[in-house]
C-alpha cells in the first residue's frame, strides 16, 4: 500500500506538471484573440523622448505624429503622390503676405488638448515662446536648438485675436511651412498647462498634444502604447490602441511578424522580403521616400579637386545592381541630390549611367592611370556593409583602392557633422527632406562642416544663388525649376554621389488594413484598422 | 564566521570602486559627444557647448566623478541624459527582468548539471556516461544565440507553441503565466551552455570523490550506497561544485544579455546597449555597478556556503 500510494502521489505530481505545462505551452492565437483594434508595430530601435520639440530621428516621429499637430501638417493618408500635400491641421487657413513676410494663421475652433485644455492663440503663442523666444520663461534651450531651422527665420510673433496669430519672418521663405514639418525638431503644438504642470522637461515623460491618438503609457525599451483620442476634432482613427514595439534584432523582428505577435515591421531584412510576401505578409514601399542615400567626397583632398576624378567614381558605382542584388523590391538606383519625396524631384534624370570603362579612362586623363588610395568612413548600422563592399568592389575595378573605415554610430555622427579630415576620401549618410530646401542644408557654401551639414565642403556659388533664389520664389513651378537647376549643376560638378532610394519597406501582416506608405518618413496610423 | 564575513564584505568595496572608475574612464574615453545625439546634426557649436555645461560635461573628469560618488552615496543615481527620467526608474524594472531571467537559467542549469553530472559519474564509462559527456560538449560548444534562433525556429514558428519575443503578450492581460511562457525559450538557451560546464564539473568531482580511500573504507565496512554517497562522496565534492556554479552566474549574465537580444526580453543588456550607444554615461555607470555588485555578492555567498561546508577555509 505505502509503495501504491508513492505510485499514486508521483503520478499526481506528474500529471500536474503535465498540465502546468499545457497551461503554459499552450496555442500562441489563443491570448491574442482579445487584440481587435490594437495595432503592434515592431520597431527598428527604441525611440528619443517624446517632445516634437526636443527631438530628432524618423523613428520618433512616428510616434509623435500620432500625438501632436502642427498648424499646418503633411497629408500623409495619400501614398501615390508625388509629395505629401500642405494641408490645414490646427489653423483652418493662413494667409502669406505679398512680401512673403507675414503668415496669418486662422485657428481651428472647438479643438482641445488630451487634458482638456483650449487651443487658441494663447496656446500657439506659448509654443512659440517655448522654442524661439529667450525671453520668455517658458523658453526651452534644447527644443530651439532642435528647431533651429525653422526658427532661425522669426522675427516676431503677434496674437491678433484668440483664434488669430500673425508670424512676421526676417526674410522671405516659401518652404517655411514645409521647414517646420522635418525631421528635426517641429513646431508641432504642445499643451501649455502639461508643460506647466511637469516642466519642460517633464513633458517627455507626459506627452499631451491635439492629435488623433493620445499617450497611455511608455515602458522605456518595452513598449509605447497610444489609444485613440475620442474627441478628435478630424476624422477619428479606427483603432482602439496602437502599441509600438522596440525590436532592434532583425531576425527577431521577422520571427514576431510570422508568430503573430506584432502586425508591421519597418526595416525587414532585405534577404527574408521573398520569403514573407510568399507566407502570404504584405510588402509595402513608398516610390516617393523624402531621401536618399549618398556619398560625400572629400574636396579638400587634392585628388577629388579634379571634377574628372569625381565624376569618375559617379561613374564607376553600379547603382542598379546595388538596388536589384542588394535592396531586392525595397530600392531604386538615384542619379541626383533632390529626395523623390520632393515636388522638384524629377524622376527623368540621370547624372551619370554605369560606365566603367569610361570612368578608368577619366580617371587616367587625370593622372591617376593607376588609380589611388581613398579611406571610406561608413557607420555600423544593422544592415552590415553590403552597400559600401559593392562600392568598393566597383571602384577596385576602375583602380581605385577603397580602405573602409567603420564606426559604432554616435561616433560615426561627431566625425561626418564635424566634416571629413584630410586623411578621409569619401563618407555616407541617408537623408532628405520632403522640402527641396534640404539641398541647401547639405550642399551650400555657408553649411560646411562643423558649422553645418556639408561633409565633404562642396561649395559652388552659382549653385547658393539658385537656392537663395528658389527659397523667395512664390511660384512653385518657378521655384521647381530653379532646385532642378541646382541639381543639376551639383551633379555636373560631381560634387557628391548619389545612389539608392530606399522605398521604405514594412511589413504587414495580411490582418492589417488600410496602411499608407506616403511621401514621408512617418505615417498617419488613423487610418489603419486590425481584424 | 561573522569575522570572515565582514572581511569578504570589506573586499568588495575597492572592487566596486574600481569598477565605477574604470566604467567612467571608459565612457569618457570613447570617441563620439552625447551633446551630438542629445542636439541633433543642425545644432551650432554655441548650443552644444551650452548644453555641456548645463549637463556637466565640461569640468574636469575626476571632478565629474568625484560628484557622481557624491550623489551615489546619497542614494541619488542621478538623471539618465538621454532619455530625461531617473536612473533608478530605469534600471531597476530591468535588472528585475535580467535577474528573473538569470534567476531561472541559473535553476535550469543547476538542476540539469547536477542530475546528469551525478548521473554520469554513477554510470561511470556506461554508454549513458559517454552520452551525457559528448552531449554536454556539444551543448557547452554552441553560441547562445544560434541556439536561441534554433528553438525558436522550432518550438515557435513550426510548432507555434511559444512566443519568440518579449516578457508578455503585448496586447493581451499579461501575467504570471503568460511571464512563464515567455520565459521558457530564453532560459532555455541562457542555461544549456552552463549546465553543459556544470555537468562536466560535477561529473569529475563526484568521481575525484569516490576514488578517496575514505570512500573505499566506507564502502568495504558495509555503508549503504545512500548514506555513503550523501556523506562520503557529495558532500566532499560540494565545494568546488558550488564554486563552479557561482562564477557560472557571470556566465549566465553574459548568455542572458545574448537572449535578450534574440528574445527582445527587456532586461539590463539592451538597457545597457541602448545607454552605451547614446553615451548615457549615468545609465551605463548605475548599471555596470549593479551586475558588478551582484556578481561579487552571489560569489560571496558561495564561499560562504563553502566555509559552511568545510571550515577549513574559514580559517584561510
Amino acid at each position: 500500500m505505502k509503495r501504491m500510494g508513492h505510485r499514486t502521489a508521483g503520478s499526481l505530481l506528474i500529471r500536474a506538471a503535465i498540465a502546468a505545462a499545457l497551461a503554459v505551452i499552450q496555442p500562441v492565437s489563443t491570448l491574442r484573440a482579445q487584440a481587435a483594434g490594437t495595432l503592434i508595430w515592431g520597431m527598428p530601435s527604441e525611440t528619443d523622448i517624446l517632445d516634437p520639440h526636443a527631438t530628432g530621428g524618423w523613428t520618433t516621429y512616428q510616434i509623435t505624429y500620432q500625438i501632436f499637430e502642427g498648424l499646418a501638417k503633411e497629408d500623409l493618408t495619400k501614398g501615390d503622390v508625388p509629395t505629401p500635400p500642405l494641408v490645414p491641421g490646427l489653423a483652418t487657413a493662413w494667409e502669406i503676405s505679398p512680401d512673403g513676410l507675414q503668415y496669418t494663421f486662422k485657428l481651428r475652433p472647438g479643438v482641445s488638448f488630451h487634458d482638456g485644455t483650449p487651443f487658441d492663440a494663447a496656446a500657439v503663442k506659448f509654443n512659440f515662446e517655448r522654442f524661439w523666444d529667450k525671453s520668455s520663461p517658458d523658453f526651452y534651450p534644447k527644443a530651439a536648438s532642435f528647431v533651429v531651422a525653422y526658427t532661425k527665420w522669426i522675427k516676431g510673433i503677434e496674437v491678433l485675436d484668440p483664434m488669430a496669430v500673425r508670424i512676421t519672418l526676417t526674410a522671405p521663405n516659401y518652404q517655411w511651412l514645409r521647414q517646420g514639418l522635418q525631421s528635426y525638431g517641429q513646431p508641432l503644438m504642445v499643451s501649455p498647462t502639461a508643460v506647466k504642470k511637469y516642466g519642460n522637461e517633464g513633458l517627455a515623460l507626459h506627452p499631451v498634444g491635439t492629435g488623433p491618438f493620445r499617450f497611455v503609457e511608455r515602458q522605456q525599451g518595452v513598449r509605447t502604447v497610444l489609444e485613440r483620442n475620442p474627441d478628435y476634432w478630424g476624422q477619428k482613427a479606427k483603432l482602439d490602441r496602437v502599441i509600438f514595439r522596440p525590436l532592434q534584432d532583425p531576425a527577431t523582428r521577422i520571427n514576431a511578424l510570422s508568430n503573430g505577435e506584432v502586425h508591421m515591421i519597418s526595416t525587414p531584412p532585405w534577404d527574408e522580403i521573398q520569403g514573407m510576401i510568399d507566407d502570404g505578409f504584405k510588402l509595402s514601399t513608398s516610390p516617393n521616400v523624402p531621401y536618399i542615400n549618398y556619398l560625400y567626397l572629400n574636396l579638400k583632398q587634392d585628388v577629388f579637386k579634379d571634377v574628372r576624378v569625381r565624376r569618375a567614381v559617379n561613374m564607376a558605382i553600379d547603382r542598379e545592381g546595388i538596388s536589384r542584388e542588394i535592396y531586392k523590391k525595397t530600392g531604386r538606383p538615384e542619379f541626383g541630390l533632390l529626395s523623390p519625396g520632393t515636388d522638384a524631384y524629377d524622376p527623368s534624370f540621370r547624372s551619370y549611367k554605369y560606365d566603367p570603362d569610361a570612368a578608368k579612362k577619366l580617371l587616367a586623363e587625370a593622372g591617376y592611370p593607376n588609380g589611388f588610395k581613398v579611406v571610406f568612413e561608413i557607420p555600423q548600422v544593422g544592415t552590415g556593409e553590403l552597400v559600401e563592399s559593392w562600392i568598393q568592389r566597383d571602384l577596385k575595378k576602375i583602380g581605385i583602392d577603397v580602405e573602409l573605415r567603420k564606426f559604432e554610430w554616435v561616433t560615426y555622427m561627431g566625425r561626418w557633422a564635424g566634416g571629413m579630415g584630410q586623411d578621409v576620401g569619401m563618407n555616407e549618410i541617408g537623408w532628405g527632406m520632403s522640402t527641396p530646401a534640404w539641398i541647401g542644408i547639405v550642399a551650400r557654401c555657408d553649411t560646411m562642416a562643423p558649422d553645418g551639414q556639408n561633409s565633404g565642403y562642396y561649395c559652388n556659388k552659382e549653385v547658393d544663388a539658385l537656392l537663395s533664389q528658389a527659397l523667395v520664389t512664390p511660384d512653385p513651378a518657378a521655384a521647381k525649376a530653379l532646385y532642378q537647376k541646382a541639381n543639376r549643376l551639383i551633379l555636373d560638378d560631381a560634387g557628391y554621389v548619389p545612389v539608392v532610394d530606399d522605398l521604405q519597406p514594412v511589413m504587414l501582416s495580411p490582418k492589417v488594413h488600410g496602411f499608407v506608405n506616403p511621401p514621408e518618413d512617418w505615417f498617419d496610423l488613423s487610418t489603419v484598422s486590425v481584424d | 564566521m561573522r569575522g570572515f564575513l565582514v572581511r569578504r564584505l570589506a573586499a568588495l568595496v575597492p572592487v566596486l570602486v574600481g569598477v565605477s572608475i574604470v566604467i567612467f574612464l571608459l565612457m569618457h574615453l570613447a570617441p563620439g559627444d552625447v551633446t551630438t545625439v542629445l542636439l541633433g546634426p543642425q545644432a551650432t557649436e554655441a548650443d552644444r557647448v551650452a548644453l555641456r555645461r548645463t549637463l556637466g560635461l565640461d569640468r574636469p573628469v575626476p571632478v565629474q566623478y568625484a560628484r557622481w560618488v557624491a550623489r551615489v552615496a546619497e542614494g541619488d543615481l542621478g538623471t539618465s541624459i538621454a532619455t530625461s527620467r531617473p536612473v533608478a526608474t530605469l534600471i531597476l524594472p530591468r535588472f528585475l527582468n535580467t535577474a528573473l531571467l538569470t534567476a531561472t537559467s541559473l535553476a535550469l542549469a543547476v538542476m540539469i548539471g547536477y542530475g546528469a553530472g551525478l548521473l554520469a559519474a554513477l554510470r561511470h564509462r556506461s554508454v549513458l556516461d559517454r552520452v551525457l559527456t559528448g552531449f554536454t560538449l556539444l551543448l557547452g560548444s554552441t553560441p547562445p544565440f544560434w541556439l536561441g534562433l534554433v528553438l525558436v525556429l522550432f518550438f515557435a514558428l513550426r510548432l507555434h507553441w511559444l512566443p519568440v519575443s518579449g516578457m508578455t503578450d503585448m496586447a493581451g492581460e499579461g501575467g504570471a503565466l503568460d511571464v512563464a511562457r515567455h520565459l521558457v525559450l530564453p532560459t532555455v538557451t541562457t542555461a544549456l551552455g552552463p549546465a553543459a560546464i556544470i555537468t562536466r564539473l560535477v561529473r569529475s568531482s563526484v568521481l575525484e570523490a569516490m576514488g578517496r580511500p575514505h570512500v573505499r573504507v566506507a564502502r568495504a565496512k558495509g555503508l549503504g550506497r545512500g548514506a555513503l554517497l550523501w556523506r562520503h562522496v557529495i558532500l566532499n565534492a560540494l565545494p568546488p561544485i558550488m564554486t563552479i556554479t557561482g562564477l557560472q552566474l557571470g556566465y549566465l549574465l553574459g548568455g542572458a544579455l545574448f537572449s535578450e537580444v534574440v528574445f527582445a526580453w527587456p532586461g539590463l543588456g539592451s538597457l545597457l546597449y541602448d545607454s552605451i550607444t547614446a553615451r548615457d554615461t549615468p545609465v551605463v555607470q548605475a548599471a555596470t555597478l549593479l551586475i558588478a555588485l551582484l556578481f561579487v555578492m552571489v560569489n560571496i555567498l558561495v564561499d560562504l556556503v563553502n566555509a559552511a561546508l568545510d571550515p577549513r577555509l574559514k580559517e584561510s
